[in-house]
């Protein structure tokens, strides 16, 4: 049974190319890829905004797509897969029809990092990768879906790399909380960058295209030459990375 | 309220010091938390008992409070039970107006920042006076703390140095120490002459019918120790059940709080003066607040009540590093501020606090009795949306996207929208850097991507690389973490050395018959010729070093304070605060956290450890345990359950009040010597 892509709305419409690698590793690792092509969004903005009756829709609409196949849900996002896999279960928990969908959905939703390391069994796609990185470990990744270890052994794997750790700290993104209070957003994202630019990466790498839109927008905003990445664009070749 | 909040967020964020004053202190508590938990090597293990410790009481909380009430009059306290802030008030200005006070000393407590005490007592014509280094500066500066734990944590030296210089009249100085003597040396006063001290409460233990107290510079020791009245006035949920829980909260809430493995003192009040006590306030009375609380048992906030008031999760939050404490326009700023404020004063009023955080879980990783509190943030979001408040913009824009995609088709043309727009909007480098209002919110400090080509679910192609994983290499094995496990077994008594040491205290083995000698040595160094000692008669130890102290010409002072007559009693206090040295015994120590306990009651007074500016303690090599758990084992408590109170002294008495620079010796003994027999 194929594993079933889940790319998220920002990655469909903003960065394909993000996607395109992802599917590229997910069948080099032999996995039959699928892409339900109803797929929309998950629901978070809502959800994360008080909006439960709006959300439900969406988060309805999403799990009836992926309830075509029984096969594993990859998501390029860790915001996203903890949204279906913790979220899903609060915004359901008083609907007996509902929950177990959701729990049956949740329980074979991984993020694309995991899902390599931890069901695969792989940590080294023999790539290499010449220049300083370093990891943003995004939020919801780390402290919701305790996916701290892979992808830290993927990057650690590239040949030629010189891998540096941020702290595990927001961004200042949020989501809805972006815009809602700008202001706030940005003196957190400034913190970020500030940390970043005393590491002088070439390039930040993270499993979440949120978060690095808003880092690589607030980079640009600064003029700055680092750029931000994907995990996933870095497994399948540099040019891609680059863009 | 929400415009308010925007407002103060502007102030706070315009505020340079202020966010230097934050950051600074955001990346001192995160080296310190990293090392305080970092060493407990069954850490999630040891939350997840504190959330069950917790969880307990607050799902039986009123049977809980029944049982606490009874055992608390029974050990002689007058309960009291206040249903909101008014009655609470009304209750401690009708018990003070009744020792004819004009004037109370206060310890640091929350709860009487929540009930607003404060203002109440001075309608009343009663002066409080906060005794807290950190509330006395705010107190002076007419501020609100900032934060839960260190309330004047927005201010730097130079700041505090100015208002000390205004309103106590003492030169401008940025040097901490002189700060702190001369704040020591004005409320030592109060508390000598205070004729009631009010407390807040960390942890009422409901089967001892025992209150505990945790301090750092000793003024909570000073007003439940030295005013005749004591009122203690504690959140309802604030109980655990018995004290075998005391260790593992204790523990909790000094390394989540200050960064501690013990905070330096934890009082655990149990009886009012007794007939054969020589000190100690000959009323207490608790006031127990609900305030909201057990209401919020019943709904789906009621984890919130398992806080215990750490402050951790401030510390951590990056909102709160960036906006400080004041801009919540709160009691309870922070995370837990952000559930705890709509939960118990309305979702109309304080709803909106929710809203000021991304979410990013950093609360929920650190409590030490972790409380989900992202997904009580998320539950109050909910709450204030479906009461339709927030910002009507993004209710329409979310409620368009919500429609927008759930449908495919509509999502299809919804981005080809987008993407038009993006194409027109201007841009530096392929990146957009202007959106009109409301989405200049985003470019006014970032940059937006444009949508370029085909979305993924256009140019997708799969099934072209499959089936080549044969040529990949193995998974490595798992990196496990290597057990940190339990620590090494170490010599309890080689371990209380080490820690008394690093506390700043000072620690030396004698023989009982080299110990008078070396005392005699010690205090005449010092030119100390006047003391404080324990009686308690039996105690072999203390009865020799006395009777040569004795002889060597010390004048000795057993404290005994008088009863009733308060000018007496206010002589008397004078004389002893007059005191060079206290010299004391010990139940027993703690090897781990450097701590000794002094029970207090017969022949043991509180003031000998409390007063003097030195104080010398006696422990026998044979009463040095591991930990407070295990004591309490071995001795199932006995000594917790017959002594008027017992504390837990671990170090000299310290703040770090004051830029979270330490220094010894506030309220309490700046030094502490003990010897240790063999």
């Amino acid at each position: 049974m194929g594993v079933q892509l889940f790319a998220t709305c920002l990655i469909d419409s903003l960065f394909p190319q993000t996607g395109e690698a992802v599917v590229e590793v997910l069948e080099r690792l032999g996995q039959t890829v699928s892409f339900p092509s109803d797929q929309t969004c998950c629901g978070q903005p809502a959800f994360n905004a008080g909006y439960w009756q709006d959300c439900r829709s969406m988060a309805v609409h999403t799990m009836r797509v992926f309830e075509d196949s029984e096969g594993p849900v990859v998501v390029p996002s860790g915001s996203c897969a903890a949204m279906i896999r913790h979220g899903y279960l609060e915004l359901f928990a008083n609907d007996p029809q509902l929950l177990p969908r959701a729990r049956a959905l949740a329980d074979r939703t991984y993020e694309f990092s995991e899902y390599i390391v931890n069901q695969l069994g792989v940590t080294d796609l023999g790539r290499s990768y010449h220049g300083r990185l370093a990891y943003h470990p995004s939020c919801h990744l780390t402290r919701l879906l305790r996916v701290e270890k892979p992808p830290r052994q993927l990057l650690s794997a590239l040949i030629g790399t010189d891998l540096h750790m941020l702290s595990v700290d927001c961004c200042g993104f949020g989501g809805v909380f972006a815009v809602d209070h700008g202001p706030i957003s940005a003196h957190m994202l400034d913190y970020r960058l500030r940390q970043i630019e005393a590491i002088r990466p070439d390039l930040v790498v993270a499993c979440d295209v949120s978060c690095l839109m808003h880092l690589e927008g607030g980079l640009r905003k600064l003029g700055s030459e680092i750029r931000c990445t994907h995990l996933a664009p870095l497994l399948v070749d540099r040019e891609a990375a680059l863009k | 309220m929400s415009a308010n909040f925007s407002k103060r967020v502007e102030l706070a964020l315009s505020d340079s010091q202020l966010g230097e004053n934050l950051d600074i202190n955001a990346e001192h508590m995160r080296d310190v938390y990293a090392e305080v938990f970092g060493e407990l090597g069954d850490l999630e293990a040891q939350r997840e008992r504190a959330h069950q410790i917790r969880r307990d009481v607050v799902q039986n909380l009123p049977s809980y409070l029944e049982v606490f009430s009874e055992n608390l009059e029974r050990n002689g306290w007058h309960v009291h039970r206040a249903t909101d802030a008014h009655q609470a008030c009304a209750q401690v200005v009708a018990i003070a107006r009744e020792c004819g006070a004009d004037r109370v000393v206060k310890s640091k407590s929350l709860l009487t920042e929540e009930i607003g005490l404060n203002h109440t007592l001075e309608s009343a014509g009663i002066q409080p006076v906060e005794t807290d280094l950190g509330e006395f500066i705010i107190q002076l500066r007419g501020e609100t703390p900032s934060h839960i734990i260190a309330p004047a944590m927005h201010l730097n030296r130079q700041q505090i140095g100015q208002t000390l210089s205004e309103k106590l009249g003492m030169p401008a100085t940025d040097d901490i120490s002189a700060m702190n003597a001369a704040a020591r040396a004005t409320l030592r006063e109060h508390f000598l002459s205070a004729r009631v001290g009010i407390s807040g409460v960390n942890f009422g233990i409901a089967e001892s019918g025992m209150v505990c107290l945790l301090t750092n510079e000793g003024n909570g020791r000073m007003v439940t120790t030295l005013p005749p009245v004591h009122i203690a006035i504690m959140g309802a949920e604030r109980l655990l059940r018995r004290a075998q829980d005391l260790p593992l909260m204790l523990s909790f809430l000094s390394r989540a709080g200050a960064g501690q493995r013990l905070s330096t003192y934890q009082s655990l009040l149990r009886t009012p003066r007794r007939a054969d006590d020589p000190d100690g306030p000959s009323e207490r009375h608790i006031i127990i607040v609900d305030n909201g609380r057990l209401a919020l048992r019943e709904g789906e906030l009621s984890d919130i009540l398992l806080c215990i008031r750490c402050g951790a999760c401030l510390d951590v939050c990056p909102v709160y590093r960036e906006i400080g404490g004041h801009s919540y326009g709160s009691v309870y700023p922070g995370p837990i501020g952000s559930v705890l404020s709509p939960g118990l004063l309305g979702t109309e009023s304080f709803g909106h606090l929710a809203k000021a955080s991304t979410l990013c879980g950093a609360c929920y990783d650190i409590c030490p009795v972790k409380i989900d509190l992202p997904t009580l943030l998320l539950r109050i979001r909910r709450r204030y949306a479906s009461q339709g408040m927030g910002s009507t913009w993004i209710r329409w824009a979310l409620k368009l996207y919500a429609w927008t995609m759930r449908d495919p088709s509509r999502y299809g043309w919804g981005r080809r929208l987008l993407k038009l727009a993006t194409a027109l909007a201007p841009k530096q480098k392929g990146w957009i850097d202007r959106l009109p209002y409301p989405a200049s919110s985003w470019t006014e400090s970032r940059h937006f991507p444009q949508l370029l080509g085909e979305p993924l679910r256009d140019r997708i192609q799969l099934g072209r690389d499959s089936g080549s994983s044969s040529t990949l290499p193995a998974a490595e094995p798992s990196l496990e973490e290597s057990p940190v496990g339990a620590r090494a077994h170490r010599d309890p008594l080689l371990e209380f050395e080490a820690q008394v040491t690093r506390l700043g205290g000072e620690f030396h083995r004698s023989s009982l018959t080299s110990l008078p000698g070396k005392l005699d040595a010690l205090l005449s160094d010092l030119g100390i010729r006047r003391l404080l000692h324990w009686s308690r008669p039996g105690h072999p130890a203390m009865q020799r070093v006395l009777t040569f102290l004795g002889r060597s010409g010390y004048e000795l002072i057993s404290p005994e304070v008088p009863r009733g007559d308060f000018s007496a009693r206010l002589r008397t206090n004078g004389s002893l605060a007059a005191a060079g040295a206290g010299l004391t015994g010990a139940a027993a120590a703690f090897g781990q956290t450097g701590t000794i306990v002094l029970p207090q009651g017969p022949g043991q007074s509180a003031i000998t450890s409390l007063l003097p500016p030195l104080h010398i303690a006696i422990v026998a090599s044979d009463d040095v345990y591991a930990n407070m758990a295990e004591w309490i084992e071995a001795q199932g408590g006995g000594t917790l359950h017959s002594a008027a109170s017992t504390l837990f002294v671990s170090g000299p008495s310290r703040t770090g009040d004051i830029e979270m620079t330490l220094t010894l010796g506030v309220h309490g003994p700046g030094r502490l010597i003990i010897f240790c027999l063999d």
